[in-house]
C-alpha cells in the first residue's frame, strides 16, 4: 500500500553525483579502455541484403603484417551456434504462433541482412584490421531479397528462412468483448492503413566491448555498455561453458542507450570473448557509426489495418487493430514490440469491444528491438489517428470526443484484458486521464486559440493549428531487480544493483533513495550500476524500469539498513529506537543530539572482528533486498502542440509545446523533467525527421548522420512547457513509475493532427509517420489535384 | 601502413612528441596515443561534434583533421576546462541544469560553447541554438543546454 | 533506380553500334577504366578505380551483351564489384537512325547498388552518375567523330580525359548544382552511349556511394 512519505531528499532537484566525472573527461567509457597486448576487431560485412555464401577467401588479409587472425563461421567450428532468443516466445497467449530464429553471430550459408558480419580480423591496430577487411573476398550469389511486410507474405516471395516455408514470424491475435457484433450497432465506422517506418536509436556512443580471458585466473572479464549486465554475463558463461563467476562483467559509462544496447547475443559478444579465450589476447571491439546504423537494431516499421466504430455522439463501441510488425531477418526479442503496441492502443479509452492481431513479418532488413517508445507509440498513434478521424467524421472537436471516452478515474485499476510484454494482462493501475487532458488544454489555452488566435492567424493567411493527443506508458515490467546497500566504516554507502545505466541519472536518484532512509548526504552514496562480481541478479535497464523497480529494490534494502542500525544503536546508546534518528551521518538521539554514533562506527561494530554478533543477525550495515511488480505500472499523459506549417517550404516550427505527464512520486523533479525533454526529441524525431530508408533490395541510404536527420537543438521548440501531474502507483511503497520512455510516444499523433489543423484549407489525411517537409508538401499537392 | 611522421603538439599546454602513421586520425591521437579520452568520438564523419577540440584556440572536429596536421600547433580538449574539484564556469552551469545526461557528447557541447561564449558574452537563444546545431545531443533535448550556457555566461559577464 | 535518356550521335547507325562494340573505345569513354578486356563477343570485363566523395576504390566487373539487334538493339547488363560495394545494372539500348546522318540512342536501364556505396554515397549517386554519362557521351561523340575522320583520311585530335580529369569534371557538375538548365544541357548529351554509359554509371555509382 501507498503511505504518505514524508521525505527530505526524495523530491528534491538535487544535482548529479556522475556530473563532475563526466564533465571533466574523467569518466570512462569503454572505447577509453586500453589494456596491454590488446588487439582490435573489425567485422567484415555483407554488402548483399540476401544471398547464399559460396565461399569467403580471407587469405589475404590473414598474410598482412598486424594481422593475427581471421575467422569466418567455418573456422568457429563447433563453437557456431545459433541464438539463444534473448526473450522468450508468447506462450502466455492462447493460440499464439511465434517462429523463433534468433541471431546467428556470422552468417553461415547465407546473408539475411545488408550488414551482417562475414568475418571478423583481429589486428595489432584498429587501422590494420580495417586494412585487413580490403584483402577479404567473399563470394556471395544474390539472392532476390524482400523487404516489404505485405509482400514478404504472398506467395513466391523470397524466403528470409528457407526452412521455415513461410516469412510471417508470429501470428498473434488478442481480444475483449466482440468487436464485429459492437461494429454492427454502430453508426460510424472508420477504417484506414496506417504505416510508421523505422528509425534508429542513435546513441552518441556507438556499442563496444572489450574482453579479456585471464587464462591463470580461469576467468573472463568483459567491458560492455550494455542495459543488461547480468543476461549477458549469464550469455556469455552459458557459450564459453564456464560457470557464471567465471565471467565479470563491468558496466563503465554508457554513452545512452536507447534500447538497442540491451541486446545481447550479438556478434561482438558471442564471438570475442571466445576468440580472447582462444588466444588468449585481450580484445576491443568499438562499432563505427555506418556499422551502427546498419547492423545495430532498430525499430518502428508497422503497418495497421484499423478501425474504430462509434455511436453518432461520438461514444467509441470498439476498435480493431490488424497489424503488420516487420522484425527484420531475426527475432531475437520475441514479441516485446508489437505486444507493446498491442497494450497501448487503447491508451487511456474505454473501449468495451477491441480486437487486435499481429502478424510478425521476417524481411531483409536490420533486426527490430526495442527503442525508445518501443511499440507503444504506434498503437497510440493510430488510435489518435482514428479518434481524429472520427471527430471530423462527426463534426466534433478533437477535445471533446477524447473527453468523451476517458476510462474515469474510479474505474482505476483497469484491468485492459490484453497480455503485454511481460506475459502479463496489463493493468491500468492508477492515474486521474481526465485530469490530464483538461491540464493540458488549459496550459495551452485550447479555447483561446481556437476562438481567437487561429481565426486571427487564418485571416493573415498563416497555416498554424493545434493538436491534442492522450498517451499511456506502461513501464516497470517485472521480474524483477534487486540491490545491496552497505554502509561502509568510514561512514559512506555503497549501493549495488545489476541495472545498468546509460544517463538516467541512477547514481543519484538511487542516492537519493538511500539518503532519504540513512540520514547521509547523497554525495556520499556511491552507487555501482553493473558490476556481475559485485552484485549479480537483475534483468537490466529497458521499459522505463529503472527507477521503479530497481529504485524500489534500493529503497527496500535501505530500508532494511537502517532497522539494522537502528536496533543496534540502540543497545549502544542504550535509548529505544523510537527516540533515535538518523541524520547528518549519525545515529542519534532526537531530543539530545550530543548522544550519537556516526554510522562508520556504527558499520565497525556490526562487523566486529572477536566475539560474536547475535543470533538471527548478519554482519554488517548491509542489507539486500528485491522488487518484483505483479505487473508494469502504467504512466500516461497528454501532448497538446501548436504548429505553424511554412506554405513555401512546409518546414514545420512548433510555436507551443505542452506535455502533461504522471509519473507518480517524482525522487527528482530535474531529473525526471529532462527525461521528457530527451523522450521528446526523439518523437519530434519520429514524426518529422528520422527515417531509415531503405530500397527495395534491401540497402540502408542513409547510414550517416549526415543522410540520417537526428534533430538539431535548431529543430525543437524552444521551450517544452511541462504539466505535471502526480498520482501515486499503488504497486510499490514510494508509488513510482517510470517515465523514461513518456516524451517519445506521442509527438507523431500530435504533429499529424496539428499539421492537419494547421493546412484547413486542404482536405488531406496524414496516415504514415514520419513526415518530412517534401513528403508533407506531396501529399498537400495530391489533395489538391483531387 | 605507410611511414611514419615525427610529430610535436601542444596539447592542453603540454609538448608531446610521438611519430604517427600520416593517416592517423587527430581524435585517434589524442584518445589512444595520448590517453586523453575525454574527447569522444561518434561519427567520425564530422557531423555530430562529440569531437571537437581548439586548435589554435578554434573549435574543430578532431575526426575531421590527421594528427600530422596538427605538428607544431596547439590543441585544447575538455581535460583544459577544469576538474572535478574545480569545475570551469559552464562545467559548473552545466551540471547545476542538468545540461547532459549520458554525458557522451558533453565535452564535445562544453568546447563548442567555452569558445561560444568568449565571443557572445550575453547571447540569445536562438543564438545558442544555431551554435549548438553543429553539436548532436541525444538525451537532452538541448533545453538544458541552452539554459546553461545562458547561465555560464551571465557568470562569467559579471566577473 | 532507373536509368533512363537518349543521345543524338552525329554520325551513321553502323558506325555508331560499331563503335559501341570496340571495347578500346568503351573503356576510354569510362574514366578511370584500366582495362576492358573482350572476353567473348558478348562478353567484356573490365577493372576500374573509382572515387566519388567519400567512398572508393576499385572495381572489377563484368558486361555482357544479349538480345542482340545490329545495328539496333542490344540489353547489357553490368554486374561490377569492389570494396566500396556492388553495383549491378541491366538496360536496353536503341539505336534509331534520325534520317540526317544522325543516330539517336535511346536507353533505360535498372540500377542497384549496394554496400557503401549506397549506404553512404546515395546522396551523391543521382548527381554523380548523370555527371559520368555526361562525360561518356562527350568522350563517345569525340571518339566517333574522330574514327568517321580516320575513315574519310582526315585526323582529329582525340584523347580519352584522364581520370584527374574526369573527377574535376564531376567535381565541377556538382558544385553546379544540378541546375535546371544544367539538366536540360545534359539532356542533348545524355542521349546515348547507354550501354557504355550505364556500365560505367552502374560502376561509378558502386563507387559514388
Amino acid at each position: 500500500m501507498t503511505t504518505e512519505v514524508k521525505t527530505k531528499v526524495i523530491g528534491k532537484s538535487v544535482w548529479r553525483n556522475e556530473d563532475p566525472r563526466l564533465l571533466t573527461g574523467m569518466a570512462q567509457f569503454v572505447d577509453d579502455i586500453e589494456l596491454p597486448g590488446m588487439l582490435h576487431a573489425a567485422f567484415y560485412r555483407s554488402d548483399y541484403a540476401h544471398a547464399r555464401i559460396k565461399s569467403i577467401d580471407v587469405s589475404a588479409a590473414r598474410a598482412r603484417p598486424g594481422v593475427v587472425a581471421v575467422y569466418t563461421a567455418e573456422d568457429f567450428g563447433d563453437y557456431w551456434h545459433v541464438g539463444p532468443l534473448q526473450v522468450p516466445p508468447p506462450l502466455a497467449i492462447k493460440g499464439a504462433q511465434f517462429n523463433a530464429r534468433p541471431l546467428v553471430p556470422i552468417a553461415k550459408d547465407k546473408v539475411r541482412y545488408s550488414g551482417e558480419p562475414l568475418a571478423v580480423v583481429l589486428a595489432e591496430s584498429r587501422y590494420i584490421a580495417e586494412d585487413a577487411l580490403a584483402d577479404i573476398y567473399a563470394d556471395l550469389e544474390p539472392l532476390p531479397a524482400v523487404t516489404d511486410m505485405e509482400k514478404a507474405l504472398e506467395p513466391g516471395a523470397p524466403l528470409v528462412h528457407d526452412d521455415l516455408g513461410t516469412n510471417l514470424a508470429a501470428d498473434v491475435y488478442q481480444q475483449v468483448g466482440d468487436y464485429e457484433a459492437a461494429k454492427a450497432k454502430a453508426d460510424v465506422v472508420i477504417a484506414r492503413r496506417f504505416f510508421k517506418d523505422r528509425c534508429a536509436g542513435g546513441a552518441m556512443e556507438n556499442r563496444g566491448i572489450v574482453c579479456a580471458w585471464d587464462e591463470k585466473a580461469q576467468k573472463m572479464t568483459v567491458w560492455c555498455g550494455t542495459q543488461a549486465p547480468i543476461p549477458m554475463r549469464n550469455a556469455i558463461a552459458k557459450n564459453l561453458g564456464l560457470s557464471e563467476d567465471q565471467v565479470r562483467l563491468v558496466i563503465p559509462f554508457i554513452g545512452g542507450g536507447f534500447g538497442p544496447k540491451v541486446m545481447t547475443s550479438m556478434p561482438d559478444d558471442v564471438l570475442l570473448p571466445w576468440l580472447s579465450r582462444k588466444l588468449n589476447r585481450p580484445i576491443k571491439w568499438i562499432e563505427d557509426r555506418r556499422e551502427n546504423f546498419l547492423a545495430t537494431t532498430s525499430e518502428r516499421d508497422q503497418i495497421h489495418y484499423a478501425e474504430i466504430a462509434l455511436t453518432k455522439d461520438g461514444k467509441i463501441l470498439g476498435v480493431k487493430d490488424v497489424f503488420y510488425h516487420n522484425t527484420g531477418a531475426y527475432d531475437p526479442y520475441g514479441m516485446t514490440v508489437p505486444l507493446n503496441t498491442q497494450t497501448h492502443t487503447l491508451g487511456q479509452y474505454d473501449v468495451p469491444n477491441f480486437y487486435t492481431q499481429i502478424k510478425m513479418v521476417f524481411t531483409n532488413k536490420m533486426v527490430v528491438t526495442p527503442v525508445r517508445g518501443a511499440g507503444r507509440n504506434y498503437g497510440v498513434f493510430v488510435m489518435e489517428r482514428l479518434m481524429d478521424l472520427a471527430a471530423k467524421e462527426l463534426k466534433m472537436d478533437p477535445v471533446e470526443i477524447r473527453m468523451k471516452n476517458l476510462i474515469q478515474p474510479h474505474q482505476l485499476p483497469y484491468k485492459t484484458g490484453i497480455i503485454g510484454q511481460d506475459f502479463v494482462e496489463n493493468v491500468l493501475d492508477s492515474g486521474d486521464y481526465p485530469a490530464s487532458l483538461k491540464k493540458a488544454v488549459e496550459m495551452i489555452g485550447y479555447e483561446k486559440f481556437v476562438k481567437e488566435e487561429q481565426p486571427r492567424l487564418r485571416a493573415e493567411g498563416k497555416w498554424v493549428g493545434i493538436g491534442v493527443v492522450n498517451f499511456v506508458e506502461g513501464t516497470a515490467v517485472g521480474p524483477y531487480e534487486g540491490a545491496r546497500v552497505t554502509v561502509g566504516n568510514n561512514g559512506k554507502v555503497v549501493v549495488l544493483t545489476g541495472c545498468s545505466t546509460q544517463g538516467q541519472a541512477h547514481f543519484t536518484t538511487f542516492a537519493q533513495l538511500v539518503a532519504e532512509q540513512l540520514g547521509v548526504d547523497v554525495k556520499d552514496v556511491h552507487v555501482t550500476t553493473g558490476d556481475t562480481d559485485q552484485f549479480h541478479w537483475g534483468a537490466g535497464t529497458f521499459a522505463s524500469r529503472g527507477i521503479t523497480v530497481a529504485g524500489s529494490a534500493v529503497y527496500a534494502a535501505a530500508t532494511k539498513v537502517r532497522a539494522k542500525a537502528l536496533s543496534l544503536a540502540s543497545k549502544l546508546l542504550e535509548t529505544p529506537e523510537e527516540e533515535l534518528e538518523l541524520a547528518d551521518g549519525v545515529v542519534r538521539v532526537a531530543d539530545l543530539p550530543s548522544k550519537f554514533i556516526p554510522l562508520g562506527e556504527l558499520a565497525m561494530k556490526a562487523n566486529p572482528t572477536r566475539g560474536t554478533i547475535e543470533p538471527g543477525v548478519e554482519p554488517g550495515l548491509e542489507a539486500t533486498a528485491y522488487y518484483a511488480p505483479p505487473h508494469g505500472a502504467t504512466g500516461y499523459g497528454t501532448n497538446a502542440i501548436i504548429l505553424e506549417v511554412d506554405k513555401e517550404t512546409f518546414d514545420v516550427k512548433i510555436r507551443r509545446f505542452v506535455f502533461v505527464h504522471d509519473c507518480g512520486t517524482v525522487v527528482n523533479p530535474m531529473v525526471a523533467e529532462a527525461q521528457i525533454h530527451g523522450g521528446v526529441q526523439m518523437g519530434i524525431g519520429t514524426a518529422f525527421f528520422e527515417q531509415l530508408v531503405y530500397d527495395d533490395n534491401g540497402q540502408l541510404l542513409n547510414a550517416s548522420f549526415q543522410d540520417y536527420l537526428m534533430p538539431k537543438a535548431t529543430d525543437m521548440p524552444m521551450k517544452m512547457e511541462l504539466g505535471h501531474l502526480s498520482v501515486p502507483s499503488p504497486l510499490n511503497p514510494l508509488g513510482l513509475k517510470g517515465l523514461g520512455e513518456a516524451g517519445a510516444i506521442p509527438p507523431p499523433a500530435a504533429y499529424a493532427q496539428a499539421i492537419e489543423n494547421a493546412i484547413h484549407d486542404v482536405d488531406f489525411e496524414i496516415l504514415d509517420m514520419p513526415l518530412n517537409p517534401s513528403r508533407l508538401y506531396e501529399l498537400v499537392k495530391a489533395a489538391r489535384k483531387k | 601502413m605507410s611511414k611514419k611522421v615525427d610529430i610535436k603538439v601542444t596539447v592542453n599546454g603540454k609538448l608531446y612528441e610521438r611519430s604517427v602513421e600520416p593517416r592517423m586520425l587527430l581524435s585517434d591521437f589524442i584518445r589512444h596515443e595520448l590517453g586523453l579520452t575525454g574527447t569522444h568520438t561518434g561519427c567520425e564523419h564530422g557531423v555530430c561534434g562529440t569531437c571537437t577540440v581548439w586548435f589554435d584556440g578554434e573549435p574543430v572536429r578532431s575526426c575531421l583533421m590527421f594528427a600530422v596536421q596538427a605538428d607544431g600547433h596547439e590543441v585544447h580538449t575538455v581535460e583544459s576546462l577544469g576538474t572535478p574539484d574545480n569545475l570551469h564556469p559552464l562545467q559548473q552551469a552545466f551540471m547545476e541544469k542538468h545540461a547532459l545526461q549520458c554525458g557522451f557528447c558533453t565535452p564535445g557541447m562544453l568546447m563548442t560553447f567555452a569558445h561560444f561564449i568568449q565571443r557572445h558574452p550575453n547571447p540569445t537563444d536562438e543564438e545558442i541554438r544555431e551554435a549548438m546545431a553543429g553539436n548532436l545531443c541525444r538525451c537532452t533535448g538541448y533545453e538544458n543546454i541552452v539554459e546553461a550556457v545562458k547561465l555560464a555566461a551571465q557568470r562569467m559577464a559579471g566577473k | 533506380m532507373k536509368l533512363e535518356g537518349e543521345h543524338v550521335f552525329k554520325g551513321p547507325r553502323e558506325a555508331v553500334w560499331q563503335m559501341f562494340r570496340d571495347p578500346e573505345v568503351l573503356g576510354s569513354a569510362l574514366p578511370g577504366t584500366q582495362s576492358l578486356n573482350k572476353i567473348s563477343d558478348t562478353e567484356y570485363e573490365a577493372t576500374m578505380n573509382v572515387r566519388i566523395g567519400p567512398v572508393s576504390g576499385s572495381f572489377s566487373g563484368k558486361l555482357f551483351v544479349s538480345d542482340e539487334n545490329p545495328p539496333e538493339s542490344c540489353t547489357l547488363t553490368v554486374d561490377g564489384r569492389g570494396a566500396p560495394g556492388f553495383a549491378k545494372g541491366v538496360g536496353k539500348v536503341k539505336f534509331t537512325e534520325n534520317g540526317d546522318g544522325t543516330t539517336l540512342m535511346q536507353y533505360e536501364g535498372e540500377l542497384q547498388v549496394g554496400g557503401t556505396l549506397a549506404s553512404v554515397g546515395q546522396r551523391m549517386l543521382d548527381s554523380v552518375s548523370k555527371s559520368m554519362i555526361r562525360q561518356g557521351f562527350e568522350s563517345l561523340d569525340k571518339a566517333l567523330e574522330a574514327r568517321l575522320a580516320a575513315g574519310e583520311g582526315k585526323v582529329v585530335d582525340y584523347k580519352p580525359p584522364t581520370e584527374a580529369e574526369f573527377a574535376k569534371a564531376v567535381a565541377k557538375d556538382m558544385a553546379g548544382g544540378l541546375t535546371q538548365v544544367a539538366e536540360l544541357r545534359m539532356l542533348m548529351y545524355i542521349v546515348p552511349v547507354a550501354l557504355v554509359v550505364l556500365i560505367v554509371a552502374l560502376i561509378v555509382r558502386g563507387c559514388g556511394g
